[in-house]
This record gives structure tokens, sequence and C-alpha cells, in this order.
């Protein structure tokens, strides 16, 4: 089985997040960055997959020279090889393009699968995925739970609101984004670091003609931050009023 | 015009479904809505009591179950006919499932999770969570219309709604759906174990505060007033009050509920990183100065034995 | 002595003497043929170690006087044997015969106490080894030990047979000369016997005690470069793990000092050393360690070091079960309980995987600058539990008070990541590089020289094994720095508490007489537990296992919590988040009524009673 597995680089999550002065993204000069936490659960499918029934895993990404940082990453993990599109302006890219640069690269590879987390922990468009199976011409299934795959077709598992699931078959080749937490995280070890340097990263342009369709104008924080509420007064009071700023206000019921 | 995109199973409408229809209708613009399955003459009847232009039952066999061509393909074809300027959808998990495939197929642009339209420039400007909800970002779209927009669950108030004076007409549009390649089963619950905390929406947990085995009802008359699983920490499942099954924490479940009401909890490290994820947590703890009030959004500092039973019968008023 | 016996001698000697160098040569090859990690590095701090624990033997007295002296004595006895021993070989090879000569009549006067106090202390150790029986010698009576026990009270009986009575016979008698060849044939089987027994720690442990590394715990980096991956077989064992191996004596003071021995798990360090020895000797250098040792008993340790500490003969465990810890997590083999853990080191950069924002709310909240090196005087570390457990923040804001106080600057770091005191301890060299490295980079550029924190793990990695990156600053825990600046405070008081010293700083960093004087000072009596100051009892958490909550046998903390608790004290001082963590865990389990707090805590509150009763005090210097 050959697997793609499409991972973003982001900030990390402790990156004080703070609007650069035109507002249109945030301040990310000196910014540390990591590969994309719900790609990273993507990336163990796809070597779990590998692991039972064999083939490769290519792992591509799209956007500046620093995202071969998690490319290695990856490879240092137990994908085979690896593929980076590059360019600066991918890195602010919309879906649209994103996925543009990521089929310019997995078309011509002939294959089974593509996985890729369920969304990204900076834009969160949840929508790469599923564009790019429209442009391969594959189908797909989002918010993965389970990966059964078998000869030419596979089973999946999706999650589905108000704690439902469904599976769904389809043919191969087929897109699957997943959802974080369906496995277990391998962590990073020397032997596969040791073993990263010998495998190969190709590099490539992004297409022509892929530009983004949305632009953030305004970048800001939101009102309210969390902050614990006392609610004061005899316990009768307090009980009461506290049933009711959990109806009314948490809506939890 | 503003088409509207619902959507429905088995003949129950998707409550969110209503809010991009608020959207709608607060822009202005006459509203649309399509209905897309396999038999939507209910659903239609219920959305066309709605100020809105007109319903479309949006109609094959194949749509009867969801599958991210069929639908895809359906409201395709319907999008184009209709010529909207902007296509709303509810931001649920089928949304997010075709409508970035409906716009790709479209190749028009789309903005999803939206949680508020702005006038912006002439247009308008779409607030979105981005950086997991740490910031919030305007993003205006580009290139010809229509340009797709999934509003998020709770970003418009359902009360908001305009209904019309009479119900709004209703047309049938028979749908091709062309070749489906996914094959969707029924969709299930988990089979559920004897307790599974991990799947609970509410959870009452109980801590050393709770004092004596006896007074574990208390919490579990609380439970079922709330409609809550009963947890609770280590000491109370080490001591056999209840089973390890029901314990939270590092050594036990890592939980995830709409409502994590904890009570005579202090709030160890290790049982605070297995119920951080709640999106609600209330404590309630004698001990004003107990670590759990730093993680809680809603506390009282009192002893439980009394707030508890005001809870419960608040909550049956 | 006649010509014949010379020669029958000769043929005896070279036999036994053969027989002893081949065996050698053996376990000579066997050891060099490790990396090595000889170190000497401090060779006079090395040298007054080795006059300190070898000559005098303080390291084996120290646990054990009764034994202690009694094994004084036999070492002695030996060395003082030595001259008369040589004697008697260059007379029965026909070289030169001493014997006759005025100084030898004094020599052998002035070694007959010496004679006696071996034949009091191997009685007394036989008694022990073969009647008393205590566990930590194993579970069966050592029958090479027991004769060789023999061998040694036969050879003093041999010797006075001769001073006081053969000697004093006019020539030599037939008595006289089967009395020699006794003593001679003694002399010559127990070097036979050397070798292959825990004797041979005779000749080696005076070496193994000098290379001992001089502070516990000392685990080089791994070296990416070399594609070093810690100890994955026999093979991979350097030089110092083998000769541990080798000079291992079977005492059982490891396993005696062993918190998760103690508690009925598989892990016993004495038998990692002697499976260590027995695979060398065995040749099965291409057996994976895991095989060698028990299941799972690598991920028992807690790290805590009593085992080490407690090796009359120099043996290094920690860093065995570090090494062989990496091994394993270096191909992806750690603990499974450690993956989560892992997984929010590299994600999240602590250890609870939780996001960073709650750190920036407490150093906000508790009104912390940022560092400034031309402002501060000490940079305060919080680490994982000052930036995530409320409880520790609690003993934080009470050292805060404290400094303030005592008109101590000091700021924070902006950003802090764990210092990866787990990720080492683990075997997690990667994870616990990366770390280090980040940690080191945001001190230099903050240009911290004193640093000053409450958790003794961070205090171990920062002040210890950062060493290895070349980053030496002043790293103390706070008892140490609280201690300083209050010195002439003093407050009454009859509390009576009791103290747990954590082993990172009890026994690491040999600091448990500042806590105890920080609560003398402010009123309380320290009810001492069984295992103080610098051999406490674990509680459990450390060398990952803060994250094993699953551990078999009995749980280390409770155990502890229960010899804390039979001192009668209402109240538990503590001095570590980890060990807060895991003994309130066990408090709340037991459903105990102790009031259990950090030190900080205690004295904070102890100095704010006091200066609600009188004027404050003014500023001290902290040096």
């Amino acid at each position: 089985m050959k697997t793609a597995v499409c991972v973003k680089q982001v900030v990390t999550r402790e990156w004080p997040l703070r609007p650069n002065d035109s507002k249109t993204w945030i301040r990310d000069q000196d910014a540390t960055y990591e590969m994309n936490e719900p790609d990273a659960y993507a990336l163990e499918e796809a070597l779990r997959l590998k692991e039972k029934h064999g083939g490769e895993v290519i792992v591509v990404s799209a956007g500046p020279a620093r995202v071969q940082q998690v490319l290695r990453e990856a490879l240092a993990r137990g994908a085979d090889r690896a593929i980076h599109v590059e360019g600066d302006a991918l890195a602010y890219a919309d879906a649209f393009a994103v996925a543009e640069a990521l089929r310019a690269a997995i078309a011509p590879e002939g294959v089974d699968l593509v996985l890729t987390g369920l969304q990204s922990d900076d834009q969160g468009f949840a929508q790469v995925g599923v564009v790019l199976a429209e442009k391969l011409g594959m189908p797909h299934a989002t918010i993965i739970m389970e990966v059964e795959a078998g000869a030419g077709s596979l089973r999946v598992k999706r999650e589905l609101e108000g704690q439902f699931f469904q599976w769904v078959r389809m043919p191969t080749p087929a897109v699957l984004t997943i959802q974080s937490g369906i496995n277990t995280l391998r962590y990073a070890t020397l032997k596969g670091i040791m073993a990263a340097k010998k495998k190969e990263i190709k590099r490539l342009d992004p297409p022509a003609g892929a530009r983004s369709r949305q632009r953030i104008v305004n970048l800001y924080l939101p009102e309210k931050s969390k902050q614990t509420r006392m609610i004061p007064g005899a316990p009768a009071e307090a009980a009461k009023e506290l049933v009711r700023v959990l109806r009314e206000e948490a809506r939890v019921f | 015009m503003i088409l509207v995109i619902t959507e429905q199973k088995d003949g129950q409408i998707n409550r969110a479904s209503w809010e991009p229809i608020v959207a709608a209708q607060k822009l202005g613009q006459p509203v649309k809505v399509a209905v897309p399955g396999a038999d939507t003459a209910s659903v239609a009847a219920e959305l066309a009591g709605a100020q809105v232009a007109e319903v479309v039952r949006l109609e094959a066999p194949e749509l009867a179950s969801y599958t991210a061509d069929a639908y895809t393909t359906a409201l395709a074809a319907l999008v184009a006919a209709e010529a909207p300027d902007f296509v709303f959808i509810p931001h649920t998990y089928q949304a997010r499932d075709y409508a970035p495939k409906l716009a790709a197929r479209l190749d028009r642009a789309i903005v999803t999770d939206c949680v508020a339209v702005k006038p912006y420039e002439g247009g308008f400007a779409f607030a979105r969570p981005v950086f997991q909800a740490k910031l919030y970002a305007d993003v205006v779209l580009e290139g010809p219309a229509p340009h797709l927009v999934t509003f998020q669950a709770g970003s418009q108030k359902i009360d908001d709604l305009a209904r019309g004076a009479a119900p709004a007409p209703v047309r049938v549009v028979a749908a091709q759906t062309g070749a489906v390649r996914q094959q969707p089963e029924a969709p299930f619950r988990e089979a559920r174990q004897a307790v599974d905390l991990t799947q609970a929406e509410r959870i009452v947990s109980v801590g050393r505060g709770i004092k004596a085995p006896e007074n574990i009802d208390l919490a579990r008359q609380l439970a079922e007033a709330l409609q809550a699983e009963l947890a609770a920490s280590r000491p109370i499942c080490d001591a056999g009050w209840l089973p390890m099954e029901r314990q939270v924490g590092s050594s036990g479940q890592t939980v995830a509920p709409r409502l994590y009401l904890a009570l005579g909890i202090s709030g160890a490290i290790q049982h605070v990183v297995g119920m951080k994820g709640a999106r609600t947590i209330v404590a309630i703890n004698k001990d004003a100065e107990a670590p759990i009030f730093e993680v809680a959004d809603y506390g009282i500092a009192g002893d439980l034995f009394d707030v508890v039973p005001a809870m419960i019968a608040a909550l049956k008023e | 002595m006649s010509a014949i016996e010379i020669a029958v001698f000769w043929v005896v000697f070279l036999g036994f003497v053969g027989w002893f160098v081949l065996q050698m040569r053996t376990r000579r090859r066997l050891v060099m043929a490790g990396a090595d990690n000889f170190s000497i590095d401090d060779v006079p701090a090395r040298v007054r170690r080795f006059v300190s624990e070898v000559v005098f033997q303080s390291r084996v007295i120290r646990a054990k006087p009764w034994v202690g002296f009694a094994h004084l004595f036999v070492f002695w006895g030996f060395c003082a044997f030595a001259l008369y021993t040589s004697v008697q070989f260059l007379r029965g090879l026909g070289i030169a015969d001493l014997s006759g000569t005025r100084w030898f009549g004094w020599y052998q006067a002035a070694l007959t106490p010496f004679c006696v106090a071996v034949l009091a202390g191997i009685i007394f150790l036989l008694i022990r080894r073969g009647i008393v029986r205590p566990r930590a010698l194993g579970d069966h009576v050592s029958k090479e030990s027991i004769l060789i026990g023999f061998f040694i009270a036969a050879l003093m009986i041999t010797y006075l047979l001769e001073y006081l009575h053969f000697g004093r016979q006019a020539g030599p008698g037939l008595g006289e000369r089967v009395n020699w060849w006794i003593h001679m044939l003694l002399i010559l089987s127990f070097l036979g016997l050397i070798p292959d027994s825990k004797h041979l720690h005779l000749v080696i442990s005076p070496v193994t005690v000098f290379l001992r590394s001089l502070r516990l715990q000392t685990v080089p980096n791994l070296d990416f470069e070399k594609e070093e991956l810690g100890f994955e077989t026999v093979k991979d064992l350097p030089r110092k793990v083998r000769l541990d191996a080798f000079t291992c004596v079977e005492c059982g003071r490891c396993q005696e000092n062993c918190p998760a021995f103690a508690t009925g798990k598989l892990l016993n360090p004495k038998k990692l050393v002697l499976q260590n020895e027995e695979a060398l000797l065995a040749g099965a250098l291409d057996r994976k360690l895991v095989e060698i040792y028990d299941e799972n008993v690598l991920w028992q340790c807690t790290t805590c070091g009593a085992c080490e500490q407690a090796c009359p003969v120099g043996v290094e465990h920690t860093p065995l079960i570090v090494g062989a810890r990496r091994g394993l997590t270096s191909n992806g083999l750690a603990a499974e309980y450690l993956t989560g853990t892992f997984n929010h080191l590299e994600r999240r950069g602590n250890i609870w995987g939780l996001l960073y924002d709650q750190r920036q709310k407490f150093v906000q909240g508790a009104e912390l600058e940022i560092f400034d090196a031309s402002r501060h005087e000490y940079l305060v570390w919080l680490g994982c539990a000052g930036a995530f457990e409320a409880d520790f923040q609690k003993s934080l804001r009470a050292l805060f008070d404290i400094l303030r106080a005592r008109g101590v600057t000091f700021g924070v770091l902006a950003r802090e990541r764990c210092t990866g005191d787990v990720a080492k301890r683990t075997g997690n060299e990667l994870l616990f590089q990366e770390l280090a490295q980040q940690n080191i980079a945001e001190f230099t550029e903050a240009k911290a020289t004193k640093i000053v924190t409450s958790c003794p793990h961070c205090l171990k990695t920062i002040g210890h094994d950062y060493q290895n990156f070349g980053f030496h600053a002043e790293v103390v825990h706070s008892a140490t720095l609280v201690e300083r600046l209050t010195r002439g405070m003093s407050m009454p008081g009859a509390d009576t508490v009791t103290y747990h010293d954590p082993c990172y700083l009890g026994r690491y960093a040999d600091t448990h007489e500042e806590p105890r004087e920080l609560l003398g000072r402010f009123g309380a009596r320290v009810a001492e537990p069984v295992r103080t100051r610098d051999n406490p009892f674990c509680c459990g958490a450390g060398g990952g296992l803060l994250f094993e909550e699953h551990e078999s046998g009995k749980r280390i903390s409770q155990e502890r919590f229960e010899q804390l608790q039979a001192t009668g004290a209402r109240t538990v001082v503590m001095a570590c988040p980890f060990c807060s963590i895991m003994l309130k865990g066990a408090q709340a389990s037991a459903n105990a009524d102790l009031e259990m707090t950090d030190l900080m805590s205690y004295v904070d509150a102890r100095m704010k009673a006091a200066s609600h009763a009188t004027p404050p005090a003014g500023p001290a210097s902290a040096s």
C-alpha cells in the first residue's frame, strides 16, 4: 500500500499569539514551528497501515524552506521519503492553493491512499483534504476514527455528531482526513533520526496559477478569556444561580 | 439571492440548519432554502414556516443517506441553476465533509466555521476562529459568485428567525447524483460498556470531600438530575467506594464532556490532566483555596452537603 | 627447608598462581573489550575518597558499624599480613629466608593483635552469614563464602600456632612443617578461588572505588554523531559497567535500600549487576540486555540512587539502568506508560502536556518580573510543577514572599520548557538534549548565573546534567538559599513535624541539614522517619515513575507515607513537587488526617506569623 501523508508546519502551541502590525497574520518572526498535531495522527496511522500491510509512506508538505523540519521529523518517525513543494506564499495560502500544490506532488506518484489531519492548528480550514480529493478525482471521507484497508477498497469509521459513528466503504485510491486521537502517537527515536539522514526529500516548485481566494483583513483577540467565576451567596441561592448559569449561559443541558 | 443548504436525517431537521437561515435573513437579501434528501416533504413544510422566498426539495433516492459524492453532484447542479450570490451552510460534520468539495467542484471560494458576517468595503467580511479560537480573523472572499460560507453552531440565535406570514412556496427538484463511490453503513452508537466516561456528555465527579461511602448517593442523585455519569478521583476508587472504571485522571479515564462538575475534589494534577478538556468545569469545594478552582469556569466555595441538595431541588423545578 | 620441599612448593605455587593469572586475564580481556568510559577527573578528591572508603572502610562501616568494623579488622589484617606472606613465599621458593631476622621477630609480635582482630572479625562474619543469614546476602548461604571464612580463620590459627608454639621450639619439627604447609596451601587455594568468587573484590574494588564517579548518577550525554544509542546488548556495556560486574561483593546493600525491591517488585539492583557478570563470562556479548534481566525491571527504577550510594565497592547502578533504558528508548521500546509523557514533552515541552498559558497566568498573578541580569540577582526556575501544579505554585508564592521580605531581587524566564529530567532518566536522550539545549540557550541569553529552584529534579538536571553541555551556573535549591537568608532569625515553637527528604535533594545534593536547620529555626521539632537525611526512602515518583499509575506490588508512595505517619507527627513537610504529588496521593488514598506542606510554605507562614508579632527583620545578604 502506497500512502501519501500531507503534513503542515504550524507555529508551536506555546508561541505567544499576537497579530502583526497590518493585522493580517500573527507576528511570527523568530517563531518556533512544529508538525500540525492532527497531521501527526495521520502520519501515525499511515505508519501503522504500512506496518500491517507493507508498502511505502511518502510525506508531503507545501510551504517555505522551513517546512523541511517537519518533513525530517516525519522521516525520523518512519516515513520512507518526502516531497517538499516549496513556496513562501504557501505558508499563508488558502486551502485551494495548498491543495493544488499537494496535488501536483501527489498525482504523479500513483498512491493508493492519501491521509491528512482533519484540520490545521493555525487556519483550521478543515478543507485541504476534501479539496485535494476533488482535484485528484478520488473519493474521500472525513473525521476518520478507524481505517480497515483491503485490496482495492477501504472501510473507514467516520465520526458523526451526537456520539454516532458510521462505517463507509469506498474504492482506493481515496483521501481520508484523520481525527486526532485515532491512535497513540509514537515518539521520535534516535534510531529513527539516524535512519532519516539517509532518506530523500524531493523539492518541487509550486504549480503555476494556484492562488488564494481568501485573505485575512483583520486579526484580533476574542473578547472574553477564561476566568473562574465564583458564585457567592448562601448555599441555596448559590446552587440556584449555578443551575441558572449552566442552563442559560453555559448551555450544558 | 442567498441559497441556504439545510440538513435533515430521516425527516428530522438538524437544528443547526436554522442558523444560516437567520444569518441570510439578516443580510436583507432574498433567501432560498434547499433541503437535500429522498423524502423531504415534512422538513420542507417546517422550513417553509420561515420568512424565505422558496424552499427547494432536492430529491433523489441516492440522497437518502448522505454521501459526499451524491450530495456534491446534486448540490453543484442546483447552485449552478439557481446562481445565488452566496451559499450558506451550517457547519455540521456533514457540511465539513462535502462543502469544500462542492466549492472545489464549482471552483468558488469558501469560508468555513464562520461566527459573524460584517460589512466590509461594500461587501462582507466573515469572522472565524483561527489558532484554535485563541484568535479570530475577519476574512474576505475573492473571485466570482457564489461564495460559500459555513456557520458555526451557536453563531446565530435561532430565536431571531423571522417567520413568514404564510408558508413559503415549496418546489421539488429531481436531483442527478452521478456515480457514487462511497457506500455508507447505518450510523450507530458505540456499544456502550457498563460505564463509558469518555463518551459522557455530562459528568458529576466526587473526591475526598464526599467523606463517606454512604454520601456517594447524594452525588448519584445530582448525576441523575443532570442526566450525567458518575465519576471519581483516585482516592475514592482506591478506597473502593466506586469502581476503578469510574476513575478520572492520569491513572483512569481522560474525559471531555460538555459539563464536568467536581464535588469535593481538590484538583491534584493527575486528576486535572484527565478532565481539562471538558468544555465547562464546575467546582464545588469547601476549601476556597483548592487548586480545582484554578481550572474551573464556575465555582462555589461551600459545603457540598448544602449546595448539592439545593441544586437537585433547583434542577427539579 | 629441604630441596625436595622447595621443589614441591615451586610446582604447587606455579600451579595456583598460573591458574589465578589465567582467570584474571580472561576478566581483564572482558573488561577492556568495552568502550572506554573511565574518567579520572579531580584526582585529589578521588584520592581523599580512596583513603576514606578503602583504607578506612568508611562506606562499609557507616550503614552497618558492626559488620563494618569486623570487615575493617579483616581488611587491615590482610594488609598487615602481606609482608609476612611474602616472606613465607620467598622462603618456600628457596629465594631467601628472612624469617630469622630480628625485625621479623618484631613484625610478628606486631602482627599478633591484627591476627586476633581478624579472627574475631571473621568469626562474627561467619556467624552472621551462616546462622543469622540476613536476606540481603541472598536466599542461599554461599558455601564458598563459608569456606573462605574458614580458610581465613585457619590461616590465623596456623599463624598463631607458628608464632606462639612452633616458632619457640628449637629447630624445625614435623609439626612445624605441617603447620607451614597448611598455611601456605590455604593461601594458595584462596588465591585460586579469588577470580571466580565475590572475593575478586579484594583485587578490583580499590580500583572501582577510585573510578566511581564523584557524583551520583553521572550519565554522560550520548554522542549522536557517533550514532550512540545506549546499551542494547552486552557488547555495549562500557568498561566501568563491566568492572562493576566483577567487583560486586554480593553484600546486598543495594537491594536492601531499593524502594522497588522493598515494595515487592522484581527489580533487584544486585541481581542486575550479577546478571551482567554471568553474561560476560558466558561470552553472550550479542544478547540483548532486556533478555538477560527480568522482564520490566528496568522500568521499575525510580533512580533514587539508594543502591549506588550504599554500594561499598563503587558499583554505579544508575548509569547502567539509564544506559539500558536508552538502548530501549532509542529504538522506540520504552515502557508503554511513558509514551504519553514523551508526547507531552515533544509537543508541549512539559510533562503534563498542558498549554503554557497557565504558566503565564501564574507569572502574572504572582506579579513576577522577567529576569533581567542587570536588576535581578537570582533567576527563579519554576519548572513544570511551577507552571501547572496549583499546590506547588502556592509553595512558590511562599518562596517569592520570603525572597521579597529578605530583599533578594529575582526574576523568571519568559519561557521555560521541562528541564528534561524525566527524559534523561528514562533514556530518551534525544528529547533530553533538545530540551536541555533550548533551556541553556534561554539561560545564556538571559545571562543567568545564579539559579534557584524548589524542584530537586530540576536542581539535579540543571546543576549537574547540564554540565555535560558546558553549562556551569550556581544552581541551588530554595531550602539552601532560604536557610542562608534567614540566619540569625529564630522563632519559638513546639510544633512537631516530620520531614521527608527528597532523594534528589537529601541524597543527590547532600542537602539535608538545611531544611532541618530551617524547621528548627522556625519553631519545629523534627520527628525523624526511618530512612532519612542522605538515605531517604523514595516517594516513588523519580525516573519517570510519576507516570506509572499501575505499579506492581505495594505502591512505593504508600510505603513511604506509612513510614512518615509512624513518626506520630501531625505535619509532613516536603521539599519536592513530585514527592508532594505522590505522598498527597498516598495520604488521600489512606484517608489520613495529616497536614502535608511544602518547606517553603511552612517557613513563610511562620515568618509571617512572627512579623505580625514583632517588627520585620531587615534584609539580609544572600551570600
